[in-house]
């Protein structure tokens, strides 16, 4: 049979050659834009450089540890958000479990158990209460949105039932001093930003390597499709709606040990909710599902508590906070949806 | 009358600086609430320190706003253009405006400036964080309201040993470093409403309502007037938890009311309760039937008040709570942290129905508009 012989010379110009090497720098600035994280750590450094110049006392080794609370827990919760996120869903009761979780842990040590025993309990419920999300979600086919905002109400009001509405003091702090088990857990200076750093890479790991980060990709991005494939949705939905209540749970011990109360407040609580995933969408995680990262949830997280803690020490006031902070993301935003453009422009989509 | 010409001084030329403002409602009230402070409770002690700086009392009083604060500082010593930072746990309360005005009026006064920040949902979490941020800033000085147990124990103490003072105003906890606190002696105040119950309501039952049990800011007000009834043994109190916000205090009140037609009495140990007991007793027909009371100065309280629906509220000076940890700040630093520092109890005060008349005034003048 004859076949066409191949045409002598080069390929037709197409997308392919189109995308020749830019030269040297202004390549590599292009290259660090087409990251997905690459808009937003631009814009913390200028709110970084911003502040440092405008405000002394700001690059300071002690506004250093100031900071670090201002954004490791959100960076955290943010990072499991991202993977529920990432499938097209959304975790609404990581507020009421990081609410929940100290008082049952305070509790279940109330009760005689010793304290890494009780941290394994309050964690193990914290897990529970995630796959109780996730079946809702997965199984039964409710909305994540309605089925996760059945699960913060109610687990706010277990908070305030329990709890009586009274703020309780946490194990392995009192008003003079702090254990070994609290300076690990949220109470020592760099504990928090430890463990932010390790969650937030080991996420990242299991996200660009594995199969579950695989996975979650593939579902989230076309959810039928990888049904057809062989994955199992089900076990992909439930296990990081787990992981997201675990993570959530974990901040409210760090968070409840650092400041040595745990207090039963769900309006404060439904702030922190904001807080994380306004993180993880800031850093560029879509909200529709399909693609996220999670180092840029640390970066938005830093973003957030950069804007936060910079405006405080230049002595703004309460009021004006807000204005500054929407301001400050809406430019932010809008920045990133600009910067996007050149990455889907490149074809790295 | 003439320790008082320096304070009367004072607050014209406040006023003065406000002319060209809009006259609102509340102006007036921040204006009422302004001159009710500094001519009345703390009279004595804001004569004392406004006489060292009222040197200029004859210059023009357009060149008194700015005066004031140099001759603050040729007065005091120290390098003036301090910056101050109060935390509060509730900024967007209403119930702190005045306070965010004292604040404001005290810093005019003595040339320096303050910043307000915390947290609006009493995240202690976020209160830290902004007291931390502060200290980082290097502020002159920190007034903070203490709503819990032990977490400001340690930042408070670092505050200090960084040289940056720290008074409480508002709400206060045993342990805590604080240098002085500004604000109601809350448990005090509690026994003198519980002595004042005790006069209304001779005997029978009496609902006692706090919107939050165990909050720090009200659960030792309503220990207070419990031990005070205690000396009355045929009143017979029952403690009922309204909730944290107005509307849910106001229908579980009504519900309480429908249903336990015997009370003779219903007092509250919070702003919005008294304010939902005040309107309960108004909507349901119990004036008379049913004493009434409890603590601060909402509008629908005041003017219920003056109409007698209820006997008695306790006005703890929001205004003081701001203008006085200003005042004692700066004092400590001009002085090279000598003197300034005293504890304030801001508000023993009982307003019934013979003294309510000028609060109504000027909230009636809020409501006109």
């Amino acid at each position: 049979m004859a076949v066409t012989p191949a045409p002598t010379g080069t390929a037709p110009p197409g997308p392919a050659t189109r995308r020749a090497p830019a030269g040297g720098a202004l390549g590599l600035v292009k290259r660090f834009l087409t990251l997905r994280e690459g808009s937003i750590i631009v814009i913390t450094v200028i709110t970084i450089i911003f502040f440092a110049t405008s405000a002394n006392n700001f690059m300071t080794g002690s506004n250093f540890k100031t900071l670090l609370p201002y954004f490791a827990p959100y960076a955290i919760m943010a990072a499991g958000e991202v993977f529920v996120m990432i499938n097209g869903e959304i975790d609404l009761s990581i507020g009421a479990a990081y609410l929940f979780i100290p008082f049952w842990f305070h509790e279940v040590h109330h009760w005689g158990l010793p304290l890494i025993a009780a941290l394994v309990v309050a964690l193990l419920t914290a897990m529970a209460i995630g796959a109780i999300n996730g079946f809702f979600i997965s199984v039964v086919g409710i909305t994540s949105f309605v089925a996760t905002l059945g699960m913060l109400f109610v687990l706010d009001g277990i908070t305030l039932v329990m709890s009586h509405a009274t703020p309780v003091s946490m194990p392995s702090t009192s008003a003079t001093g702090v254990g070994t088990f609290a300076q690990i857990f949220g109470a020592g200076t760099y504990s928090e930003f430890i463990w932010a750093l390790a969650i937030i890479a080991l996420l990242q790991v299991m996200l660009v390597l594995t199969r579950w980060g695989v996975y979650t990709v593939a579902v989230g991005g076309n959810r039928l499709g990888a049904a057809e494939a062989g994955i199992s949705v089900r076990l992909v939905l439930i296990r990081n709606f787990v992981m997201c209540a675990l993570l959530a749970g974990f901040v409210g011990i760090l968070e409840a040990v650092r400041t040595t109360t745990a207090t039963p407040d769900p309006s404060a609580s439904n702030d922190i909710l904001f807080q994380a995933i306004s993180a993880a969408v800031i850093g560029g995680t879509l909200l529709r599902g399909g693609a996220g990262t999670v180092v840029g949830a640390l970066i938005g997280a830093l973003f957030l508590g950069v804007l936060h803690d910079g405006l405080v020490i230049k002595g703004v006031s309460a009021n004006y906070l807000s204005l500054y902070l929407g301001l400050a993301i809406l430019i932010a935003m809008i920045a990133n949806t600009y910067v996007s453009r050149v990455r889907s422009g490149s074809g790295r989509g | 009358m003439s320790d008082l010409d320096n304070v009367h001084d004072a607050v014209e030329r406040l006023e003065w600086d406000e002319r060209k403002e809009d006259d609102n409602p509340f102006k007036r009230w921040r204006q009422f609430t302004r001159r009710s402070a500094l001519t009345g409770g703390a009279a004595g002690l804001a004569a004392l320190a406004l006489e060292a700086c009222g040197s200029s009392s004859s210059g023009t009083t357009s060149k008194a706003a700015t005066g004031g604060g140099s001759s603050a500082a040729s007065i005091f010593g120290g390098s003036g253009g301090y910056k101050f930072t109060m935390v509060n746990h509730v900024t967007t309360n209403p119930f702190f405006a005045p306070t965010q005005t004292g604040a404001s009026d005290a810093c005019k006064l003595l040339g320096c400036s303050y910043q307000w920040t915390g947290s609006q949902t009493s995240n202690v979490s976020e209160m830290v964080n902004s007291l931390n941020s502060a200290v980082s800033a290097g502020v002159s000085g920190i007034a903070v309201s203490l709503v819990d147990q032990t977490a400001f124990n340690s930042p408070v103490a670092k505050a200090i040993s960084g040289g940056i003072p720290v008074v409480a105003y508002n709400a206060d906890v045993t342990g805590n470093p604080r240098l002085a606190y500004i604000g109601q002696d809350l448990y005090k105040s509690g026994q003198l409403l519980g002595q004042r119950i005790a006069q209304l309501v001779p005997s029978g039952d009496v609902a006692m309502f706090i919107a939050t049990p165990g909050s720090l800011n009200i659960q030792p007000r309503i220990n207070g007037a419990l031990a005070a009834l205690k000396a009355t043994p045929s009143i017979t109190p029952h403690v009922v938890a309204s909730g944290a916000a107005v509307p849910q205090e106001l229908s579980t009140i009504q519900a309480y009311a429908k249903g336990h037609p015997n009370t003779k009495g219903m007092f509250a140990v919070d702003a919005g309760s008294t304010q939902s007991v005040a309107q309960t007793i108004q909507q349901q027909g119990l004036k008379g039937k049913v004493k009434g009371g409890g603590y601060d100065l909402l509008g629908p309280t005041v003017t219920l008040l003056h109409d007698g629906y209820i006997q008695v509220t306790i006005d703890q000076q929001p205004y003081l709570q701001g203008f006085l940890p200003i005042l004692q700040l700066y004092m400590y630093k001009a002085s090279g942290k000598i003197t300034g520092i005293a504890d304030v109890d801001t508000g023993l005060k009982l307003v019934d129905a013979s003294t309510v008349a000028p609060y109504l005034s000027a909230s009636a003048a809020k409501f006109t508009k």
